[in-house]
């Protein structure tokens, strides 16, 4: 049994009165656990409903959402839902529910009823796991727009979750934030949490370790970073190969030649310098 | 004479309190009318305290040793200063946030009214901001703003600014959160409305790659300071300033220099990757240039060998 699960389903929501949008319309699919996908798509292209999916904040208008067997649709799943699928969400100012760090990574496990002692052994074992140890008494409002993305992966964490939802979480951060939400998540990944990265960057979703694309509701392509870039096709789904592929085809046009689908800055430079040296 | 002109400004945030903290440090600054600014730095440097001295969000501090002009018009004179405002026209991040009008056209007719224009002026602005940003009057003018896609809302929130038509337009993040086809869409408006509307642009950004690509000139800012000025190549081809300055290289300098580590002899002022991709099928037709030449010359080397050796044998049959 895969940890998430998707059979036919279809999402769609009120706009008006008699018009509907169908933001998902029969997608199935399986994620395994530990896997790091990261699911693109242009705006409106449905990512961010398929994302809420998956942790029973929307409920699916047909077919069905498991999550590690468990169906979204029945409510008496839903918190054991939601402690197995955690999210951060795209604006790192809105997630905060303390005025102090640790209060409010505590907010999650004292909502469960955790055990004093052990709340305060899973705030200290998520803030090291997103290096924020040092910040624990501070105020989140003085923090950067990365800093706070961390504190809000460490939240989730601290419900020890088997899956970790990024929506967008990266998308109102400068580089260096991008780059240490990415870190972070390769890291956690690496201790077998499964990651879901929905981003519209393909240079997020080149080190995933397989890309979901989705165009219209639908899912257009599904594959290693490496056969999706090569499809040909993201253009269409309203999407742009990363710099490094963009740059290796055009060496391609003049002459170079490497191994298959440049996805890395370092797979881009091995192959320059064979050819030049 | 400038278009903008700062000179000596300083800003303290929450002065005499614990907090205090300086964000703007003696910043002097001329841009001339049509330049095309990037204004980086890390979080934090001071980028968006001094974008908002100059239509006067933010009040000039110390009168006396300060000054901040736009086109003539005095930041800290009353009676200039109204007037300022409409000379620049700032789009703040994620712009989209502060749509507030119940129809687009009212939405974007907010500013011109400010301006105590005729109604049909109003209108005729209206109708030409909407133009301008690629959204059709007769489509768009009657809807919702809150009923528009993401990319849609950003264009009548910019729309809205540049109905007042400032000559100085000021922009910051303005592709924050877009997916690749809204930011060169935003991207390609921009450019677009330097040449209709606004002459001078000044852009707030992170992405180094498209300030490399569309910026006339850099202004880096550390800690309040301004601490680069120049074109795209000149300021990045300081290495050791960006890095202290807590910025990223463009990608495309950064691959060079991963390159040049590794022995690949490339010029260090490359800033996009058009650049480098040249640059490197210039150093390829070297190399076959140079393989072909040794395969020349290892043949005839080879010839001129058998030559002689024919001939001392005919020497030897003598």
């Amino acid at each position: 049994m895969s940890l998430i699960e998707l059979k036919g389903v279809s999402y769609s929501y009120p706009v008006k009165e008699g018009y509907n949008v169908k933001a998902l319309r029969n997608v199935s699919l399986a994620i395994d656990k530990g896997e790091f996908v990261a699911l693109a798509g242009m705006n409106g292209s449905g990512k961010s409903t398929l994302a809420k999916l998956l942790n029973g904040l929307y409920i699916p208008t047909d077919g069905e959402v498991l999550i590690d067997g468990l169906s979204t649709e029945d409510d008496a799943n839903t918190f054991e839902i939601r402690k197995k699928a955690g999210m951060v969400f795209q604006n790192p100012d809105n997630q905060m529910v303390a005025t102090i760090i640790e209060d409010d990574i505590a907010f999650g496990p004292e909502n469960i009823g955790i055990e004093r002692e052990d709340i305060i052994r899973r705030v200290d074992k998520a803030l090291e796991a997103v290096g924020m140890s040092e910040f624990r008494r501070r105020t989140a409002s003085k923090l950067s727009g990365g800093q706070k993305q961390r504190v809000a992966i460490a939240g989730v964490l601290a419900m020890e979750p088997q899956i970790l939802i990024l929506d967008e979480s990266t998308s109102m951060l400068d580089p260096n934030g991008r780059k240490e939400i990415m870190d972070i998540a390769l890291k956690l990944n690496k201790q077998g949490i499964t990651v879901i990265n929905i981003t519209h960057n393909m240079e997020e979703a080149a080190i995933a370790s397989r890309v979901i694309v989705l165009r219209k509701g639908r899912i257009a392509m599904d594959g290693t970073p490496k056969e999706v870039f090569a499809s040909g096709q993201l253009e269409a789904c309203g999407l742009t190969l990363p710099p490094v592929t963009q740059l290796s085809r055009a060496l391609m046009d003049v002459g170079f030649e490497f191994d298959g689908v440049v996805t890395s800055e370092q797979e881009l430079v091995e192959g320059i310098c064979r050819v030049l040296k | 004479m400038p278009c903008i002109e700062i000179k000596n400004l300083n800003f303290t945030y929450s002065k005499k309190t614990p907090y205090e903290k300086r964000a703007l440090k003696d910043i002097n600054l001329t841009v001339d009318e049509g330049e095309f600014i990037g204004l980086v730095g890390a979080t934090g440097s001071g980028k968006s305290t001094l974008i908002q001295h100059l239509n006067g969000l933010i009040k000039v501090q110390d009168k006396k040793q300060s000054s901040v002009a736009v086109n003539g018009m005095s930041a800290t004179d009353k009676k200039t200063l109204k007037k300022l405002r409409f000379e620049v026209g700032l789009v703040f991040q994620y712009p989209e946030y502060q749509l507030f009008g119940d129809t687009v056209a009212k939405d974007v007719a907010f500013g011109p009214k400010n301006m105590k224009l005729e109604a049909d002026e109003v209108d005729r602005r209206v109708r030409r901001a909407l133009e301008v940003v690629g959204l059709e009057y007769d489509k768009f003018a009657e809807r919702s703003p809150f009923d528009l896609s993401g990319g849609e809302k950003r264009r009548v929130a910019i729309a809205g600014v540049i109905a007042m038509q400032p000559r100085v337009l000021v922009l910051d993040e303005p592709v924050a959160g877009l997916d690749p086809v809204g930011r060169s869409e935003i991207l390609a408006l921009i450019k677009k409305l330097q040449k209709e509307i606004s002459p001078t642009v000044i852009t707030v950004s992170h992405n180094m790659d498209d300030m490399a690509a569309m910026a006339d000139r850099i202004i880096a800012l550390k800690d309040g300071e301004i601490v680069a000025d120049g074109s795209p190549k000149r300021v990045f081809c300081n290495r050791r300033l960006i890095a202290e300055a807590g910025l990223d290289l463009p990608a495309a300098t950064r691959i060079t220099d991963t390159l040049k580590a590794r022995g690949i002899d490339l010029p260090s002022d490359i800033v996009s990757m058009d650049e480098l991709a040249r640059e490197l099928e210039k150093l390829r037709k070297r190399g076959l240039l140079k393989a072909e030449r040794s395969a020349e010359s290892d043949y005839f080397g080879k010839a001129q060998q058998d030559d002689l050796s024919e001939l001392s044998g005919e020497d030897d049959d003598v």
